[in-house]
Protein backbone atom coordinates (compact mmCIF):
# COMPACT_ATOMS: atom_id res chain seq x y z
CA UNK A 1 0.00 0.00 0.00
CA UNK A 2 2.75 2.41 0.98
CA UNK A 3 6.10 2.74 -0.75
CA UNK A 4 8.73 0.35 0.55
CA UNK A 5 10.89 2.28 2.96
CA UNK A 6 13.03 -0.47 4.43
CA UNK A 7 13.96 -4.09 4.10
CA UNK A 8 12.07 -4.82 7.30
CA UNK A 9 8.86 -3.47 5.93
CA UNK A 10 9.36 -5.40 2.72
CA UNK A 11 9.79 -8.66 4.64
CA UNK A 12 6.65 -7.86 6.60
CA UNK A 13 4.73 -7.43 3.36
CA UNK A 14 6.20 -10.63 1.97
CA UNK A 15 4.85 -12.58 4.93
CA UNK A 16 1.54 -10.75 4.75
CA UNK A 17 1.06 -11.83 1.13
CA UNK A 18 2.25 -15.36 1.90
CA UNK A 19 -0.31 -15.57 4.70
CA UNK A 20 -3.07 -14.29 2.43
CA UNK A 21 -2.11 -16.81 -0.24
CA UNK A 22 -2.17 -19.66 2.29
CA UNK A 23 -5.61 -18.63 3.55
CA UNK A 24 -6.96 -18.57 0.00
CA UNK A 25 -5.36 -21.93 -0.75
CA UNK A 26 -6.83 -23.52 2.37
CA UNK A 27 -10.27 -22.20 1.50
CA UNK A 28 -10.39 -23.21 -2.14
CA UNK A 29 -8.16 -26.29 -2.44
CA UNK A 30 -10.69 -28.82 -1.05
CA UNK A 31 -13.46 -27.46 -3.26
CA UNK A 32 -11.31 -27.36 -6.39
CA UNK A 33 -10.09 -30.88 -5.69
CA UNK A 34 -13.70 -32.09 -5.50
CA UNK A 35 -14.66 -30.28 -8.71
CA UNK A 36 -11.65 -31.64 -10.62
CA UNK A 37 -12.29 -35.15 -9.35
CA UNK A 38 -15.88 -34.98 -10.59
CA UNK A 39 -14.56 -34.97 -14.17
CA UNK A 40 -12.25 -37.97 -13.75
CA UNK A 41 -13.00 -41.63 -14.18
CA UNK A 42 -13.15 -43.88 -11.13
CA UNK A 43 -9.87 -45.42 -12.22
CA UNK A 44 -8.17 -42.05 -12.38
CA UNK A 45 -9.47 -40.97 -8.99
CA UNK A 46 -7.93 -44.07 -7.43
CA UNK A 47 -4.62 -43.98 -9.30
CA UNK A 48 -3.65 -40.32 -9.36
CA UNK A 49 -5.99 -38.27 -7.22
CA UNK A 50 -3.97 -35.08 -7.31
CA UNK A 51 -3.50 -34.72 -11.04
CA UNK A 52 -5.47 -32.77 -13.61
CA UNK A 53 -8.17 -34.90 -15.35
CA UNK A 54 -6.74 -36.50 -18.50
CA UNK A 55 -10.02 -36.06 -20.27
CA UNK A 56 -12.99 -34.05 -19.10
CA UNK A 57 -16.07 -36.19 -18.82
CA UNK A 58 -19.54 -35.24 -17.69
CA UNK A 59 -20.55 -38.86 -17.10
CA UNK A 60 -20.35 -38.34 -13.34
CA UNK A 61 -22.98 -35.62 -13.49
CA UNK A 62 -25.31 -37.70 -15.64
CA UNK A 63 -24.97 -40.65 -13.27
CA UNK A 64 -25.32 -38.51 -10.16
CA UNK A 65 -28.61 -37.05 -11.37
CA UNK A 66 -29.86 -40.52 -12.30
CA UNK A 67 -28.90 -42.08 -9.00
CA UNK A 68 -30.12 -39.36 -6.63
CA UNK A 69 -32.97 -36.88 -7.16
CA UNK A 70 -30.71 -33.95 -6.34
CA UNK A 71 -33.01 -31.41 -7.97
CA UNK A 72 -35.87 -32.66 -5.82
CA UNK A 73 -33.74 -32.12 -2.68
CA UNK A 74 -32.69 -28.73 -4.01
CA UNK A 75 -36.34 -27.80 -4.52
CA UNK A 76 -37.27 -29.05 -1.04
CA UNK A 77 -34.54 -26.89 0.46
CA UNK A 78 -35.68 -23.90 -1.56
CA UNK A 79 -39.34 -24.26 -0.51
CA UNK A 80 -38.53 -24.76 3.15
CA UNK A 81 -35.99 -21.95 3.27
CA UNK A 82 -38.06 -19.37 1.38
CA UNK A 83 -41.11 -20.02 3.55
CA UNK A 84 -39.18 -20.05 6.84
CA UNK A 85 -37.34 -16.86 5.90
CA UNK A 86 -40.59 -15.12 4.92
CA UNK A 87 -42.31 -16.25 8.12
CA UNK A 88 -39.36 -15.24 10.26
CA UNK A 89 -38.88 -11.81 8.73
CA UNK A 90 -42.58 -10.94 8.69
CA UNK A 91 -43.16 -12.04 12.27
CA UNK A 92 -40.02 -10.35 13.55
CA UNK A 93 -40.64 -7.14 11.59
CA UNK A 94 -44.03 -6.87 13.26
CA UNK A 95 -42.55 -7.49 16.68
CA UNK A 96 -39.50 -5.31 16.01
CA UNK A 97 -41.74 -2.41 14.99
CA UNK A 98 -43.89 -2.68 18.09
CA UNK A 99 -40.87 -3.00 20.39
CA UNK A 100 -39.14 -0.05 18.76
CA UNK A 101 -42.03 2.39 18.39
CA UNK A 102 -44.89 1.54 20.72
CA UNK A 103 -45.33 1.87 24.46
CA UNK A 104 -47.17 -0.80 26.42
CA UNK A 105 -47.06 -2.31 29.86
CA UNK A 106 -44.47 -5.06 30.40
CA UNK A 107 -42.57 -4.17 27.23
CA UNK A 108 -39.08 -4.42 28.70
CA UNK A 109 -39.90 -7.59 30.59
CA UNK A 110 -41.30 -9.25 27.47
CA UNK A 111 -38.28 -8.20 25.47
CA UNK A 112 -35.86 -9.61 28.06
CA UNK A 113 -37.77 -12.88 28.06
CA UNK A 114 -37.66 -13.11 24.27
CA UNK A 115 -33.94 -12.26 24.34
CA UNK A 116 -33.39 -15.40 26.40
CA UNK A 117 -33.69 -17.29 23.13
CA UNK A 118 -30.26 -15.88 22.26
CA UNK A 119 -28.49 -17.72 25.02
CA UNK A 120 -30.18 -21.12 24.80
CA UNK A 121 -28.08 -23.59 22.79
CA UNK A 122 -30.72 -25.14 20.54
CA UNK A 123 -28.98 -28.52 20.38
CA UNK A 124 -29.87 -28.89 24.06
CA UNK A 125 -33.53 -28.82 23.04
CA UNK A 126 -33.41 -31.64 20.49
CA UNK A 127 -35.39 -34.10 22.57
CA UNK A 128 -38.29 -31.79 23.57
CA UNK A 129 -38.54 -30.26 20.09
CA UNK A 130 -38.70 -33.74 18.57
CA UNK A 131 -41.46 -34.66 21.02
CA UNK A 132 -43.33 -31.39 20.37
CA UNK A 133 -43.19 -31.76 16.60
CA UNK A 134 -44.31 -35.38 16.83
CA UNK A 135 -47.22 -34.49 19.12
CA UNK A 136 -48.27 -31.71 16.73
CA UNK A 137 -48.44 -34.37 14.02
CA UNK A 138 -45.79 -32.56 11.99
CA UNK A 139 -43.08 -35.23 11.99
CA UNK A 140 -41.59 -35.70 8.51
CA UNK A 141 -43.28 -32.66 6.99
CA UNK A 142 -41.87 -29.53 5.40
CA UNK A 143 -44.04 -27.48 7.77
CA UNK A 144 -42.02 -28.75 10.74
CA UNK A 145 -38.79 -27.49 9.21
CA UNK A 146 -40.36 -24.17 8.19
CA UNK A 147 -41.48 -23.51 11.76
CA UNK A 148 -38.26 -24.68 13.41
CA UNK A 149 -36.05 -22.68 11.05
CA UNK A 150 -38.17 -19.57 11.53
CA UNK A 151 -37.67 -20.04 15.27
CA UNK A 152 -33.92 -20.70 15.00
CA UNK A 153 -33.38 -17.34 13.31
CA UNK A 154 -35.67 -15.54 15.72
CA UNK A 155 -33.06 -14.13 18.14
CA UNK A 156 -30.83 -12.56 15.51
CA UNK A 157 -33.75 -11.16 13.47
CA UNK A 158 -35.31 -9.69 16.61
CA UNK A 159 -32.12 -7.77 17.40
CA UNK A 160 -31.57 -6.56 13.84
CA UNK A 161 -35.16 -5.54 13.18
CA UNK A 162 -35.82 -3.83 16.48
CA UNK A 163 -32.79 -1.60 16.05
CA UNK A 164 -33.68 -0.97 12.40
CA UNK A 165 -37.21 0.19 13.23
CA UNK A 166 -35.87 2.24 16.11
CA UNK A 167 -33.74 4.12 13.57
CA UNK A 168 -36.71 5.13 11.40
CA UNK A 169 -37.59 8.78 12.16
CA UNK A 170 -40.68 9.22 14.29
CA UNK A 171 -41.95 12.00 12.04
CA UNK A 172 -42.59 9.60 9.18
CA UNK A 173 -44.87 7.50 11.35
CA UNK A 174 -46.71 10.53 12.70
CA UNK A 175 -47.14 11.98 9.22
CA UNK A 176 -48.71 8.72 8.08
CA UNK A 177 -51.19 8.79 10.97
CA UNK A 178 -52.07 12.43 10.28
CA UNK A 179 -52.72 11.48 6.66
CA UNK A 180 -55.30 9.07 8.03
CA UNK A 181 -53.41 5.81 7.57
CA UNK A 182 -54.32 3.12 10.07
CA UNK A 183 -51.95 0.88 12.06
CA UNK A 184 -51.61 -1.71 9.31
CA UNK A 185 -51.18 0.77 6.45
CA UNK A 186 -48.58 2.71 8.42
CA UNK A 187 -46.66 -0.48 9.07
CA UNK A 188 -46.76 -1.97 5.60
CA UNK A 189 -46.51 1.10 3.37
CA UNK A 190 -44.43 3.50 5.49
CA UNK A 191 -42.40 1.61 8.10
CA UNK A 192 -41.50 -1.57 6.19
CA UNK A 193 -40.03 0.30 3.18
CA UNK A 194 -37.99 2.50 5.53
CA UNK A 195 -36.60 -0.59 7.27
CA UNK A 196 -35.63 -2.46 4.11
CA UNK A 197 -31.90 -2.42 4.96
CA UNK A 198 -32.46 -4.34 8.17
CA UNK A 199 -35.08 -6.54 6.54
CA UNK A 200 -32.53 -7.47 3.85
CA UNK A 201 -29.89 -8.33 6.48
CA UNK A 202 -32.30 -10.41 8.53
CA UNK A 203 -33.50 -12.20 5.39
CA UNK A 204 -29.98 -13.06 4.28
CA UNK A 205 -29.07 -14.51 7.67
CA UNK A 206 -32.35 -16.42 8.02
CA UNK A 207 -31.93 -17.78 4.51
CA UNK A 208 -28.38 -18.97 5.18
CA UNK A 209 -29.50 -20.62 8.42
CA UNK A 210 -32.31 -22.53 6.73
CA UNK A 211 -30.40 -23.37 3.58
CA UNK A 212 -27.52 -24.97 5.48
CA UNK A 213 -29.27 -26.44 8.53
CA UNK A 214 -28.65 -30.13 9.11
CA UNK A 215 -29.37 -31.28 12.66
CA UNK A 216 -33.10 -30.61 12.81
CA UNK A 217 -33.59 -31.85 9.26
CA UNK A 218 -32.02 -35.14 10.35
CA UNK A 219 -34.08 -35.28 13.51
CA UNK A 220 -37.47 -34.24 12.17
CA UNK A 221 -37.68 -35.82 8.72
CA UNK A 222 -37.13 -39.30 7.36
CA UNK A 223 -38.58 -39.68 3.87
CA UNK A 224 -37.02 -38.67 0.59
CA UNK A 225 -39.78 -36.30 -0.48
CA UNK A 226 -39.09 -33.83 2.34
CA UNK A 227 -35.31 -34.35 2.41
CA UNK A 228 -33.34 -31.11 2.17
CA UNK A 229 -30.09 -30.66 0.29
CA UNK A 230 -27.73 -30.61 3.32
CA UNK A 231 -29.36 -33.75 4.68
CA UNK A 232 -29.17 -35.51 1.33
CA UNK A 233 -25.39 -35.05 1.32
CA UNK A 234 -25.03 -37.37 4.28
CA UNK A 235 -26.59 -40.17 2.23
CA UNK A 236 -24.14 -39.78 -0.64
CA UNK A 237 -21.54 -42.19 0.75
CA UNK A 238 -23.96 -45.09 0.82
CA UNK A 239 -25.96 -43.96 -2.20
CA UNK A 240 -23.02 -43.81 -4.57
CA UNK A 241 -21.00 -46.52 -2.78
CA UNK A 242 -18.08 -47.07 -5.16
CA UNK A 243 -19.03 -44.63 -7.89
CA UNK A 244 -16.66 -41.89 -6.74
CA UNK A 245 -17.06 -39.84 -9.90
CA UNK A 246 -20.80 -39.56 -9.32
CA UNK A 247 -20.30 -38.70 -5.67
CA UNK A 248 -17.88 -35.89 -6.50
CA UNK A 249 -20.31 -34.64 -9.14
CA UNK A 250 -23.17 -34.71 -6.65
CA UNK A 251 -21.18 -32.71 -4.09
CA UNK A 252 -20.26 -30.21 -6.80
CA UNK A 253 -23.90 -29.80 -7.83
CA UNK A 254 -24.80 -29.21 -4.20
CA UNK A 255 -22.22 -26.49 -3.48
CA UNK A 256 -21.89 -24.57 -6.75
CA UNK A 257 -25.18 -22.61 -6.47
CA UNK A 258 -24.25 -21.34 -2.99
CA UNK A 259 -20.80 -20.30 -4.15
CA UNK A 260 -22.14 -18.43 -7.19
CA UNK A 261 -24.90 -16.67 -5.27
CA UNK A 262 -22.49 -15.72 -2.51
CA UNK A 263 -19.85 -14.38 -4.90
CA UNK A 264 -22.44 -12.20 -6.62
CA UNK A 265 -23.98 -10.87 -3.41
CA UNK A 266 -20.92 -11.01 -1.16
CA UNK A 267 -21.17 -7.34 -0.19
CA UNK A 268 -24.75 -7.78 0.99
CA UNK A 269 -23.91 -11.03 2.82
CA UNK A 270 -20.93 -9.42 4.55
CA UNK A 271 -23.02 -6.44 5.60
CA UNK A 272 -25.68 -8.80 6.98
CA UNK A 273 -23.17 -10.79 8.99
CA UNK A 274 -21.82 -7.59 10.49
CA UNK A 275 -25.34 -6.35 11.24
CA UNK A 276 -26.11 -9.66 12.94
CA UNK A 277 -23.15 -9.40 15.27
CA UNK A 278 -24.11 -6.00 16.67
CA UNK A 279 -26.40 -6.90 19.49
CA UNK A 280 -29.33 -4.71 20.44
CA UNK B 1 -58.41 4.95 19.23
CA UNK B 2 -55.93 3.87 21.91
CA UNK B 3 -57.88 0.74 22.62
CA UNK B 4 -57.78 -0.07 18.94
CA UNK B 5 -54.02 0.38 18.90
CA UNK B 6 -53.58 -1.99 21.84
CA UNK B 7 -55.40 -4.65 19.85
CA UNK B 8 -52.93 -4.23 17.00
CA UNK B 9 -49.94 -4.36 19.36
CA UNK B 10 -51.12 -7.67 20.75
CA UNK B 11 -51.74 -9.00 17.28
CA UNK B 12 -48.27 -7.94 16.12
CA UNK B 13 -46.57 -9.62 19.05
CA UNK B 14 -48.56 -12.82 18.80
CA UNK B 15 -46.58 -14.69 16.08
CA UNK B 16 -43.24 -14.14 17.81
CA UNK B 17 -44.60 -15.08 21.19
CA UNK B 18 -46.07 -18.28 19.71
CA UNK B 19 -42.74 -19.20 18.10
CA UNK B 20 -40.95 -18.45 21.35
CA UNK B 21 -43.33 -20.45 23.51
CA UNK B 22 -43.47 -23.49 21.22
CA UNK B 23 -39.78 -23.71 20.30
CA UNK B 24 -37.92 -22.12 23.21
CA UNK B 25 -39.91 -21.74 26.43
CA UNK B 26 -41.79 -25.04 26.47
CA UNK B 27 -38.81 -27.11 25.24
CA UNK B 28 -36.60 -25.42 27.81
CA UNK B 29 -39.01 -26.37 30.57
CA UNK B 30 -39.37 -29.84 29.13
CA UNK B 31 -35.60 -30.40 29.07
CA UNK B 32 -35.42 -29.82 32.80
CA UNK B 33 -38.53 -31.90 33.52
CA UNK B 34 -37.55 -34.77 31.21
CA UNK B 35 -34.12 -34.92 32.82
CA UNK B 36 -35.80 -36.04 36.04
CA UNK B 37 -37.68 -38.87 34.38
CA UNK B 38 -36.99 -42.20 32.81
CA UNK B 39 -38.65 -41.18 29.58
CA UNK B 40 -39.06 -43.55 26.64
CA UNK B 41 -41.35 -43.62 23.60
CA UNK B 42 -42.97 -46.67 22.00
CA UNK B 43 -43.82 -48.13 24.43
CA UNK B 44 -44.43 -44.95 26.34
CA UNK B 45 -42.74 -44.71 29.70
CA UNK B 46 -42.59 -41.62 31.88
CA UNK B 47 -41.37 -42.52 35.33
CA UNK B 48 -40.05 -40.04 37.89
CA UNK B 49 -36.55 -40.97 39.05
CA UNK B 50 -35.40 -37.72 40.67
CA UNK B 51 -31.75 -37.08 40.00
CA UNK B 52 -31.18 -40.65 38.83
CA UNK B 53 -30.15 -39.58 35.34
CA UNK B 54 -27.68 -37.07 36.76
CA UNK B 55 -26.19 -39.63 39.14
CA UNK B 56 -25.78 -42.06 36.28
CA UNK B 57 -24.30 -39.42 33.99
CA UNK B 58 -21.70 -38.10 36.40
CA UNK B 59 -20.89 -41.20 38.42
CA UNK B 60 -21.58 -44.34 36.42
CA UNK B 61 -21.29 -43.45 32.76
CA UNK B 62 -17.75 -44.14 31.51
CA UNK B 63 -18.49 -42.35 28.23
CA UNK B 64 -19.62 -39.04 29.68
CA UNK B 65 -16.32 -37.59 30.92
CA UNK B 66 -14.42 -38.22 27.67
CA UNK B 67 -17.34 -36.70 25.76
CA UNK B 68 -17.38 -33.63 28.02
CA UNK B 69 -13.60 -33.36 27.70
CA UNK B 70 -13.82 -33.48 23.87
CA UNK B 71 -16.46 -30.76 23.89
CA UNK B 72 -14.52 -28.45 26.20
CA UNK B 73 -11.25 -29.05 24.37
CA UNK B 74 -12.87 -28.23 21.05
CA UNK B 75 -14.41 -25.06 22.48
CA UNK B 76 -11.01 -24.02 23.85
CA UNK B 77 -9.15 -24.73 20.60
CA UNK B 78 -11.78 -22.89 18.61
CA UNK B 79 -11.96 -19.86 20.90
CA UNK B 80 -8.19 -19.43 20.89
CA UNK B 81 -6.64 -20.82 17.70
CA UNK B 82 -9.48 -20.33 15.27
CA UNK B 83 -10.25 -16.78 16.40
CA UNK B 84 -6.55 -15.88 16.43
CA UNK B 85 -6.22 -17.11 12.85
CA UNK B 86 -9.25 -15.16 11.63
CA UNK B 87 -8.22 -12.02 13.50
CA UNK B 88 -4.65 -12.24 12.17
CA UNK B 89 -6.00 -12.29 8.64
CA UNK B 90 -8.23 -9.30 9.41
CA UNK B 91 -5.20 -7.39 10.71
CA UNK B 92 -3.42 -8.08 7.43
CA UNK B 93 -6.41 -7.17 5.27
CA UNK B 94 -7.38 -3.89 6.93
CA UNK B 95 -4.20 -2.30 5.57
CA UNK B 96 -5.77 -2.95 2.16
CA UNK B 97 -2.96 -4.83 0.43
CA UNK B 98 -3.57 -5.62 -3.22
CA UNK B 99 -6.31 -8.23 -3.59
CA UNK B 100 -7.69 -7.83 -0.06
CA UNK B 101 -11.31 -7.82 -1.21
CA UNK B 102 -10.73 -10.99 -3.20
CA UNK B 103 -9.21 -12.70 -0.16
CA UNK B 104 -12.12 -11.62 2.01
CA UNK B 105 -14.67 -13.09 -0.39
CA UNK B 106 -12.81 -16.32 -1.14
CA UNK B 107 -11.92 -17.06 2.48
CA UNK B 108 -15.61 -16.82 3.35
CA UNK B 109 -16.70 -19.48 0.83
CA UNK B 110 -16.20 -22.52 3.12
CA UNK B 111 -18.39 -20.79 5.71
CA UNK B 112 -21.20 -20.05 3.27
CA UNK B 113 -21.64 -23.57 1.93
CA UNK B 114 -23.29 -25.97 4.31
CA UNK B 115 -21.42 -27.80 7.04
CA UNK B 116 -22.60 -31.09 5.62
CA UNK B 117 -21.01 -30.25 2.25
CA UNK B 118 -17.70 -29.42 3.95
CA UNK B 119 -18.00 -32.65 5.90
CA UNK B 120 -18.57 -34.66 2.73
CA UNK B 121 -15.61 -32.95 1.07
CA UNK B 122 -13.38 -33.93 4.00
CA UNK B 123 -14.69 -37.49 4.09
CA UNK B 124 -13.16 -37.72 0.64
CA UNK B 125 -10.05 -35.65 1.38
CA UNK B 126 -9.23 -38.07 4.21
CA UNK B 127 -10.15 -41.22 2.31
CA UNK B 128 -7.30 -43.70 2.83
CA UNK B 129 -7.19 -44.82 -0.82
CA UNK B 130 -7.81 -41.79 -2.99
CA UNK B 131 -8.02 -38.86 -0.55
CA UNK B 132 -5.94 -35.79 -1.29
CA UNK B 133 -4.14 -35.97 2.07
CA UNK B 134 -2.71 -39.44 1.56
CA UNK B 135 -2.10 -38.86 -2.15
CA UNK B 136 -0.08 -35.79 -1.26
CA UNK B 137 2.01 -37.66 1.32
CA UNK B 138 2.66 -40.36 -1.24
CA UNK B 139 3.66 -37.81 -3.87
CA UNK B 140 6.31 -36.30 -1.61
CA UNK B 141 7.57 -39.70 -0.45
CA UNK B 142 6.19 -39.69 3.07
CA UNK B 143 4.19 -42.90 2.65
CA UNK B 144 4.88 -43.92 6.21
CA UNK B 145 2.79 -40.99 7.45
CA UNK B 146 -0.29 -42.19 5.58
CA UNK B 147 -3.24 -42.95 7.82
CA UNK B 148 -6.87 -43.83 7.72
CA UNK B 149 -7.23 -40.39 9.24
CA UNK B 150 -10.84 -40.40 10.43
CA UNK B 151 -10.92 -43.97 11.71
CA UNK B 152 -7.54 -44.30 13.33
CA UNK B 153 -7.76 -43.82 17.09
CA UNK B 154 -4.66 -41.63 17.19
CA UNK B 155 -5.59 -39.26 14.34
CA UNK B 156 -9.39 -38.99 14.40
CA UNK B 157 -9.60 -36.09 16.85
CA UNK B 158 -7.00 -33.82 15.20
CA UNK B 159 -8.20 -34.80 11.71
CA UNK B 160 -11.76 -33.81 12.48
CA UNK B 161 -10.64 -30.63 14.21
CA UNK B 162 -8.99 -29.52 10.97
CA UNK B 163 -12.32 -29.72 9.13
CA UNK B 164 -13.46 -26.53 10.86
CA UNK B 165 -10.38 -25.03 12.49
CA UNK B 166 -8.94 -23.34 9.40
CA UNK B 167 -12.15 -21.78 8.12
CA UNK B 168 -12.31 -18.58 10.13
CA UNK B 169 -14.18 -16.49 7.57
CA UNK B 170 -16.79 -15.19 10.01
CA UNK B 171 -14.13 -13.96 12.43
CA UNK B 172 -12.17 -12.29 9.63
CA UNK B 173 -15.28 -10.61 8.24
CA UNK B 174 -16.39 -9.24 11.61
CA UNK B 175 -12.99 -8.11 12.90
CA UNK B 176 -12.13 -6.62 9.52
CA UNK B 177 -15.39 -4.66 9.44
CA UNK B 178 -14.59 -3.27 12.86
CA UNK B 179 -11.02 -2.36 11.80
CA UNK B 180 -12.28 -0.60 8.70
CA UNK B 181 -14.85 1.39 10.65
CA UNK B 182 -12.21 3.04 12.84
CA UNK B 183 -11.21 6.59 12.11
CA UNK B 184 -8.21 6.60 9.79
CA UNK B 185 -6.85 9.81 11.31
CA UNK B 186 -6.16 7.89 14.53
CA UNK B 187 -3.90 5.50 12.63
CA UNK B 188 -2.34 8.36 10.70
CA UNK B 189 -1.57 10.25 13.92
CA UNK B 190 0.16 7.19 15.38
CA UNK B 191 2.21 6.83 12.21
CA UNK B 192 3.26 10.48 12.33
CA UNK B 193 4.34 9.90 15.91
CA UNK B 194 6.73 7.26 14.59
CA UNK B 195 4.86 4.10 15.57
CA UNK B 196 5.78 1.02 13.54
CA UNK B 197 3.15 -1.06 11.78
CA UNK B 198 3.25 -3.68 14.47
CA UNK B 199 2.97 -1.10 17.25
CA UNK B 200 -0.08 0.42 15.55
CA UNK B 201 -1.71 -3.01 15.31
CA UNK B 202 -0.96 -3.85 18.91
CA UNK B 203 -1.43 -0.54 20.72
CA UNK B 204 -3.99 1.33 18.62
CA UNK B 205 -6.02 -1.14 16.58
CA UNK B 206 -6.26 -4.07 18.97
CA UNK B 207 -7.93 -2.13 21.81
CA UNK B 208 -10.41 -0.70 19.30
CA UNK B 209 -11.49 -4.12 18.06
CA UNK B 210 -11.10 -6.04 21.32
CA UNK B 211 -14.81 -6.15 22.03
CA UNK B 212 -15.58 -7.40 18.52
CA UNK B 213 -12.98 -10.14 19.01
CA UNK B 214 -14.84 -10.98 22.21
CA UNK B 215 -18.05 -11.30 20.20
CA UNK B 216 -16.34 -13.65 17.75
CA UNK B 217 -15.00 -15.72 20.65
CA UNK B 218 -18.56 -16.12 21.93
CA UNK B 219 -19.67 -17.10 18.44
CA UNK B 220 -16.81 -19.62 18.23
CA UNK B 221 -17.78 -21.14 21.58
CA UNK B 222 -21.44 -21.38 20.58
CA UNK B 223 -20.45 -22.92 17.24
CA UNK B 224 -18.39 -25.64 18.90
CA UNK B 225 -20.89 -26.29 21.67
CA UNK B 226 -23.52 -26.96 19.00
CA UNK B 227 -21.29 -28.77 16.51
CA UNK B 228 -23.12 -31.81 15.22
CA UNK B 229 -23.34 -32.30 11.48
CA UNK B 230 -19.65 -32.40 10.62
CA UNK B 231 -18.92 -35.05 13.23
CA UNK B 232 -22.06 -37.01 12.45
CA UNK B 233 -21.17 -37.20 8.75
CA UNK B 234 -17.42 -37.80 9.01
CA UNK B 235 -16.83 -40.17 11.93
CA UNK B 236 -20.21 -40.52 13.59
CA UNK B 237 -18.37 -39.84 16.85
CA UNK B 238 -15.98 -42.76 16.52
CA UNK B 239 -13.71 -44.59 16.74
CA UNK B 240 -15.09 -45.56 20.13
CA UNK B 241 -16.13 -42.17 21.44
CA UNK B 242 -12.90 -40.45 20.41
CA UNK B 243 -14.75 -37.74 18.49
CA UNK B 244 -18.11 -37.69 20.26
CA UNK B 245 -19.21 -34.38 21.74
CA UNK B 246 -22.22 -33.49 23.88
CA UNK B 247 -24.76 -32.89 21.06
CA UNK B 248 -23.76 -36.13 19.37
CA UNK B 249 -24.02 -38.04 22.62
CA UNK B 250 -27.41 -36.49 23.27
CA UNK B 251 -28.57 -37.56 19.81
CA UNK B 252 -27.30 -41.12 20.19
CA UNK B 253 -29.25 -41.42 23.44
CA UNK B 254 -32.39 -40.25 21.68
CA UNK B 255 -31.81 -42.87 19.01
CA UNK B 256 -31.55 -45.55 21.70
CA UNK B 257 -34.93 -44.37 23.01
CA UNK B 258 -33.61 -42.79 26.19
CA UNK B 259 -35.18 -39.35 26.01
CA UNK B 260 -34.84 -38.54 29.69
CA UNK B 261 -31.12 -39.23 29.64
CA UNK B 262 -30.77 -37.21 26.43
CA UNK B 263 -32.40 -34.25 28.14
CA UNK B 264 -30.01 -34.60 31.08
CA UNK B 265 -27.20 -34.10 28.58
CA UNK B 266 -29.21 -31.15 27.24
CA UNK B 267 -29.14 -29.57 30.68
CA UNK B 268 -25.36 -30.05 30.77
CA UNK B 269 -25.11 -28.30 27.37
CA UNK B 270 -27.14 -25.36 28.67
CA UNK B 271 -24.97 -25.07 31.78
CA UNK B 272 -21.70 -25.37 29.83
CA UNK B 273 -22.98 -22.72 27.40
CA UNK B 274 -23.95 -20.34 30.18
CA UNK B 275 -20.65 -20.72 32.04
CA UNK B 276 -18.52 -20.38 28.90
CA UNK B 277 -20.36 -17.22 27.92
CA UNK B 278 -19.88 -15.71 31.38
CA UNK B 279 -16.16 -16.52 31.38
CA UNK B 280 -15.64 -15.02 27.93
CA UNK B 281 -17.55 -11.87 28.87
CA UNK B 282 -15.43 -11.53 32.00
CA UNK B 283 -12.16 -11.93 30.03
CA UNK B 284 -13.13 -9.39 27.38
CA UNK B 285 -14.74 -6.96 29.78
CA UNK B 286 -18.11 -7.23 28.05
CA UNK B 287 -20.24 -6.67 31.09
CA UNK B 288 -22.95 -4.65 29.44
CA UNK B 289 -24.25 -7.41 27.23
CA UNK B 290 -27.85 -7.95 26.29
CA UNK B 291 -27.97 -10.85 28.72
CA UNK B 292 -29.93 -9.60 31.68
Amino acid sequence: MKKHTSAGRRTAWFFAYLFMALCVAVAVFPIIWVILSSFKSNQEILSNGLSWPTQWSFDGYRQALEMAPIFQYFLNSLIVTVLSTALNVLALSMAGYVFAKKQFRGKNLLFSILSLSMVIPTTALLSPIYVTITKLGLYDTKAALVLVYAALSMPISLMILRSTFAGVPKELEEAAYIDGAGFLRTFFSVMMPCARGGIASASVLAFLEGWNEFTFALLLTSSGNVRTLPLSLSYFTSQFSFNYTAMFAAITIAVIPSIIVFTVFSEQVNASIVAGSVKG
Amino acid sequence: MRKKERKWIVLFLLPVCLLFVVFFAVPLGMVFVQSLFDYRLLPNKFEFIGFGNYAKLFLRDPKFLPVLKNTLLWILIHCIGHVALGSALAFVLYKKPRGWKFVRVVYMIPNIISQSAIAMIFVNMYNPQFGAVNQFLKAIGLEKLMHNWLFDMSTAFPAITMTWFLFAGYTTTLVLAQCLSTDETVIEAARVDGASGFQIDRLVMFPLVKEMIGTTVIMAATYMLQMFSMIYITTGGGPGSATTNLPLYLYSNMKSNNYGYASTIGVVIIIVGFLTMRIIQRIFGMNKEEVA
